[in-house]
């Protein structure tokens, strides 16, 4: 009997774990987000960013700095007919999410951000003080 | 806006994280970064095929589009940007030649296909044939 009971108790706390994980879940496919794929290139000028952001356009785009943070964000539009039925998805969230820790050396005031085709080329200088210099050798 | 497609989400990882292992849900996730290129999201209505392919950088008129019988093939290249960096602290996205080719069902009219690459997408619309389309069929008394 009071094994019983003990299964029972136990099933139903699976049982509402299982509804809980359920609406967790449902709850973070709403939210999902897609970390799109980038490379980072450094040059004597700074550094370069490329992100993959297919279907984002200028309009759905948004790039924030704080402090030393770029966060980069952009939902996907596919204008898709509103009777589609999907059949195959790879892709499964609209929302596109990065965030990037600069270095010092950058100088985050002056980000040069251009899109095209799905494709976001930042372009970070780096700060005056930091550029590479040649130093002079005096002969004595 | 999240389009009607996209707000559909059928992955099959949901859900493994509270009752399975976490880890294994992450990397599921996580794996998107080590992705086929391009990706593709495909989908019906009554009257046509809507085939959507991710392809980020690429030139459209670079793109190889071809519809035989029901087979739908992209091809392509992507190339690598910038070749004057010093130096590569990060490097996750695809670069080089890809074909993809597509079964499409078997109804489709391949003559009536239209492309348009727009933000890194190239979506093809191919029409279903027209006698399997649905249609309204009226009762006379």
């Amino acid at each position: 009997m009071t094994t019983n009971t003990g299964t029972e108790t136990a099933i139903k706390q699976a049982t509402s774990d299982m509804s809980k994980a359920q609406e967790n879940s449902n709850a973070r496919a709403q939210s999902l987000q897609l970390t799109p794929a980038a490379d980072i290139h450094e040059t004597n000028d700074g550094a370069v960013i490329y992100i993959d952001l297919p279907g984002v356009s200028k309009e759905s785009l948004d790039i924030n700095m704080d402090s030393d943070v770029l966060t980069v964000k952009g939902g996907v539009n596919l204008n898709t007919p509103d009777n589609l039925n999907p059949t195959y998805m790879d892709v499964h969230a609209g929302f596109y999410s990065r965030k990037f820790t600069l270095s010092p050396e950058l100088d985050s005031s002056k980000i040069d951000a251009k899109l095209k085709n799905g494709v976001l080329k930042l372009i970070i200088p780096r700060s005056e003080k930091h550029k590479p210099r040649k130093i002079e050798v005096k002969v004595a | 806006m999240i389009s009607n497609m996209l707000r559909f989400s059928p992955s099959f990882f949901e859900g493994f994280d509270e009752v399975l292992a976490p880890e294994f849900a992450r990397i599921a996730r996580e794996s998107s970064r080590v992705r086929a290129y391009p990706q593709v999201n495909m989908g019906v209505t009554d009257k046509s095929v809507e085939v959507y392919l991710f392809t980020p950088g690429i030139d459209a008129s670079e793109l190889e589009v071809s519809l035989e019988k029901n087979l739908l093939s992209v091809a392509g290249e992507r190339k690598e940007d910038d070749l004057d960096k010093d130096a590569i602290h990060r490097r996750e996205r695809f670069a080089g030649k890809f074909k993809r080719t597509i079964a499409l069902p078997e109804d489709v009219d391949p003559d009536k296909t239209e492309a348009i690459y727009r933000d890194g997408v190239l979506h093809i619309s191919i029409a279903k044939k027209a006698e399997i389309q649905p249609r309204q069929i009226e009762v006379k008394v």
